[in-house]
């Protein structure tokens, strides 16, 4: 019995056609695919892209050296060194993350007890040497000062939950 | 022997005991913040409440003497529940600022708080705020969050010696602090930020610099004072961070002097010397290793063709491993040059042969003496913790007597103390000896019978002959005297009368191990006095800066500069050397190098190194080695230091603890020493002002020099002329004024300074700085003028 429906089956192809059902079905349905980069999908406001470096609104940068960051990442990819400053506040005088290592696991935004390090919604960034990737003090900052307003709205949106 | 029973296990301990103590010898962990094994017990911290069976409330363990059938619960519901309520009190004033705080990651109220803090504060009040204190360039404080424990008020007082911290206030408003307007001076001070269980007493220089976790802890040795402390260096990419104690019960306990805890930022100093330099045309350039290998090994040939091989001379220093020790004995005899030492503040040689000078009995057994002679030594500053353990054998109820050229604060109770003049010691040391011999009725040299006695020496030796356990102990300054021939042979008779053992302070790290090294000179030999007064064509000098390690600096300067060939391997650019070398070799410090100290009681400490190299640094015992090979002598083919050590102590492995069978102090040969040098020498006396020169505790090797937060310490203020009021008044000047000093055919510029510990026709004027490098030497006539 099993042998001669094998047989029927195979000889008018029944999966083809149960195959190009689906296709077919699928020509009428709404598309999904976006013409990215004129048209992009929505974000979360977790979403963890590239990397920013805050300041208070007094322009005061909020890392401290607190190293948590550096000491949660798996991936090693977090490098800070540390000092007094002037004024004998602790702050980061190297804090540099090496976006190739990087698993953009959002660990570092975990751990840090002062929203410095945060993760952006940032995802369309490259580099065209070695080298380009790796993000030092200045360029993380300089992404943190870029894209406050947004950073600050998708903490304040997330903060209920936190 | 009690039989108690904690957590259900029944123990049996000693009578007064307390329930802490029991605990731990179990291994049953008791929280706690104030308890410190060797510190009073003052029970404010309250954290290790226990349950006592048949106590209405929980009994704080640190502070319940153990009873016979005492049943205790560390971790019942009432001692948790105790302990929980204790760490919420605690919490209500401390700031929740372990980001920011040093201690973070090490700190026991961050880990005892997991376990017996809660989630989140009920206390909704003001937290308490106290301001910050200044406490010396050592010591950072954040007080606000101090728990008052009081370990560090308790620490000052008992082990350092003086209470420069102390709580004041009451209830809510205590806070510790140090007296008005002062810092803490002790030269003990790093350990109350070991001791402090939060993150209020900090290190300074460490500062914000790193994590805990971010460290890597490698074992290490000191190489500072005879006692070779053992360290914890901690490291962080090939860079030394911080240094911490290595706890040794035999020898450091768990402290650690400031010398050995920050002389580690001198690593780091930008005078480190990281590539080869000649001097070309009266310019130095920088060159690769082989040419100035083969400079150095043409020079030395070229001199030992044309002027013998007797024109060469190494000076090494006592702060030296074993091993580059060995090795630069064994380059200079092998070039046919019987002229080595290590020993450079050594004025008088003519006890060469007669033992090596070492503690002769074991560190540790210091604590168990009842009558000890310290006999010349700046013994707090020259030997921090041996001091230490002085002092709490003062408080068991030993008695120490004093003789020296200076009263300095011992901060120990002296029994007797003399303090005369440099010249007068070895006339005071035989008053004790004819005194002791009096009394124990044995016949000693005509020289020292017709001696009149002092009230002074008699009170020391009748406290040496009443103990049971007596030591004589000579320390630096007695080591460095221009007579301590004489004063080791008058020290060995009164030991030998009183029975007391014998033995020296050792000045360095090595200054036994160039003893074993053998890096002195032989029969054929110069000694590094006559180097120096009998100037050489080449020297090829060691980690040391000779014009201030030298007992005569002038002369050493003249020597070095009227020399052809100056070969100097040493981790620094040091200034002077870029005026009289003509090679600079840059060779590893303690921590790039592996070797082996031998400390002052014999022991044999070996350590790798912490960190590589830094630039075109290389270990000293590889460069000597490598010049062997270039000079074509025989017996320098080691691959490894252990070799090198192996050659020296005879046994490769297991390494050899102690030595203590090669060294002697023979106090067997005493009768002739004494006649040999009393005789001839008691009668020295003074003529004007004799100058009393300390080596001040920061400015004692080539290392501590460069520490800049040492040098802005007390301790290592610039030196001064100081007299007391009698010696003023002679000189006819006042204190706060500018004098000029001369001596020999030096001088220097000082302010005098009145200082009345010093006896009638002292000056004393610190050696081994660079102000005073003009001065002649050590010891010795000086005038003084007013400017």
């Amino acid at each position: 019995m099993g042998a001669l429906t094998a047989f029927f089956k195979s000889l008018f192809l029944k999966e083809l056609f149960q195959g190009l059902a689906v296709t077919g079905r699928h020509l009428f349905v709404r598309k999904i695919t976006v013409q990215f980069p004129e048209e992009k999908t929505p974000q979360s406001n977790r979403f963890r892209g590239l990397h920013a470096l805050r300041r208070y609104p007094n322009g005061e940068e909020r890392c401290i050296a607190c190293k948590l960051c550096e000491a949660v990442c798996p991936a090693m990819a977090i490098t800070i060194e540390s000092a007094e400053r002037e004024d004998a506040t602790r702050r980061t005088t190297r804090y540099d993350i090496d976006l190739i290592k990087c698993i953009y696991c959002g660990f570092c935004e975990e751990a840090c007890p002062v929203d410095a390090i945060v993760m952006t919604r940032i995802f369309e960034y490259h580099g065209e040497k070695p080298g380009d990737l790796y993000y030092t003090k200045q360029m993380l900052l300089a992404v943190g000062d870029k894209n406050e307003v947004q950073i600050a709205k998708d903490r304040a949106q997330d903060a209920p939950y936190r | 022997m009690l039989d108690i029973e904690i957590d259900g296990k029944a123990l049996q301990v000693v009578e007064g005991s307390t329930i802490i103590d029991a605990a731990h010898q179990l291994g049953t962990y008791i929280p706690h913040f104030c308890y410190h094994k060797k510190l009073s017990i003052a029970a404010n911290c309250r954290m290790c409440l226990v349950q006592v069976e048949k106590a209405p409330k929980p009994m704080p363990a640190c502070a319940t003497p153990v009873t016979n059938g005492m049943k205790v619960q560390t971790h019942s519901e009432q001692a948790v529940k105790a302990q929980k309520g204790v760490m919420e009190f605690l919490l209500i004033n401390h700031p929740l600022d372990c980001p920011i705080c040093d201690q973070g990651g090490e700190c026991l109220l961050q880990d005892l708080a997991v376990g017996y803090g809660a989630s989140a504060s009920r206390y909704q009040e003001e937290k308490r705020v106290v301001m910050n204190k200044n406490l010396g360039p050592l010591v950072a404080t954040d007080m606000t969050r101090c728990i008052n424990c009081t370990r560090c008020v308790r620490f000052t007082q008992e082990i350092a010696g003086l209470m420069e911290l102390g709580q004041a206030y009451r209830g809510e408003h205590a806070e510790i602090m140090s007296f008005i307007g002062q810092t803490v001076d002790s030269e003990l001070s790093g350990n109350i930020i070991d001791l402090c269980p939060v993150g209020a007493l900090t290190s300074k220089p460490f500062r914000f610099s790193a994590r805990t976790w971010e460290l890597a802890r490698r074992k290490s040795v000191s190489p500072h004072d005879g006692l070779g402390s053992p360290l914890i260096v901690q490291t962080k990419h090939d860079k030394v961070m911080r240094v911490l104690p290595l706890e040794n019960e035999e020898i450091n306990e768990c402290w650690l002097s400031d010398k050995d805890r920050f002389s580690y930022e001198a690593l780091n100093s930008p005078e480190r010397l990281t590539r080869p330099m000649l001097k070309h045309g009266g310019q130095w350039i920088e060159v690769e290793w082989q040419q100035a290998l083969d400079y150095v090994a043409h020079a030395f040939k070229d001199i030992a063709k044309n002027h013998g091989a007797a024109a060469l001379g190494a000076l090494l220093s006592p702060h030296a491993t074993l091993e580059e020790l060995h090795l630069g004995q064994k380059l200079m005899r092998g070039l046919g040059s019987g002229n080595v030492d290590f020993r450079l503040r050594q004025s008088d040689f003519s006890q060469d042969g007669q033992g090596t000078p070492w503690l002769g009995m074991k560190i540790a057994e210091i604590g168990s003496l009842d009558r000890v002679l310290v006999v010349g030594s700046f013994l707090r500053k020259d030997h921090p913790l041996i001091a230490q353990r002085l002092r709490q054998a003062v408080k068991r109820g030993a008695q120490v007597s004093l003789v020296h050229s200076a009263d300095d604060d011992q901060l120990l109770k002296a029994h007797a103390k003399a303090i005369v003049l440099p010249s007068q010691l070895p006339q005071l040391l035989a008053q004790v000896v004819k005194c002791a011999a009096e009394l124990k009725g044995v016949s000693v040299d005509a020289a020292i019978t017709a001696l009149a006695v002092s009230e002074k020496a008699k009170a020391i030796a009748e406290s040496l002959l009443s103990g049971t356990r007596a030591a004589i102990f000579l320390g630096n300054f007695a080591q460095q005297h221009e007579q301590a021939a004489t004063l080791q042979a008058l020290a060995q008779l009164l030991a030998k009368i009183t029975g007391a053992n014998f033995g020296f302070l050792g000045e360095a790290a090595n200054s036994v191990g160039g003893y074993v090294a053998n890096a002195l000179p032989g029969a054929d030999g110069l000694n590094a006095g006559q180097m120096l007064a009998e100037p050489r064509h080449g020297y090829l000098i060691l980690n040391a800066e000779v014009e201030l390690d030298s007992a005569r600096p002038l002369q050493a300067l003249a020597a070095l500069k009227q020399a052809a060939t100056v070969v100097l391997l040493s981790p620094f650019k040091l200034p002077g050397a870029l005026d009289y070398a003509d090679v600079l070799l840059p060779v590893s410090p303690f921590s790039e190098t592996s070797g082996s100290f031998i400390n002052t009681e014999g022991r044999v400490q070996s350590f790798n190194a912490v960190v590589r190299p830094l630039g075109e640094t290389r270990p000293a015992w590889k460069v000597l080695r490598v010049l062997g090979n270039l000079l074509n002598l025989p017996g320098f083919d080691q691959d490894s230091s252990e070799q090198v050590r192996a050659e020296v102590l005879g046994a490769a492995t297991p390494t050899p603890e102690f030595v203590t069978d090669r060294l002697a102090n023979p106090l067997s040969d005493v009768a002739n020493n004494v006649a040999n040098n009393v005789a001839i020498k008691l009668d020295a006396g003074p003529n004007g002002l004799e100058r009393v020169a300390d080596v001040a505790i920061y400015s004692a090797d080539v290392l501590v020099r460069r520490a800049p937060s040492l040098q802005k310490t007390r301790d290592a203020a610039s030196p001064a002329a100081r007299m007391n009021a009698v010696t003023l008044q002679q000189c006819g000047v006042s204190a706060g004024q500018e004098l000029r000093v001369r001596q020999g055919e030096g001088q220097a510029q000082l302010f005098a300074v009145l200082d009345a510990g010093l006896p009638d026709g002292a000056v004393r004027i610190a050696a081994a700085h660079p102000k005073v490098a003009g001065l002649a030497a050590m010891h010795g006539a000086i005038t003084v003028e007013a400017l």
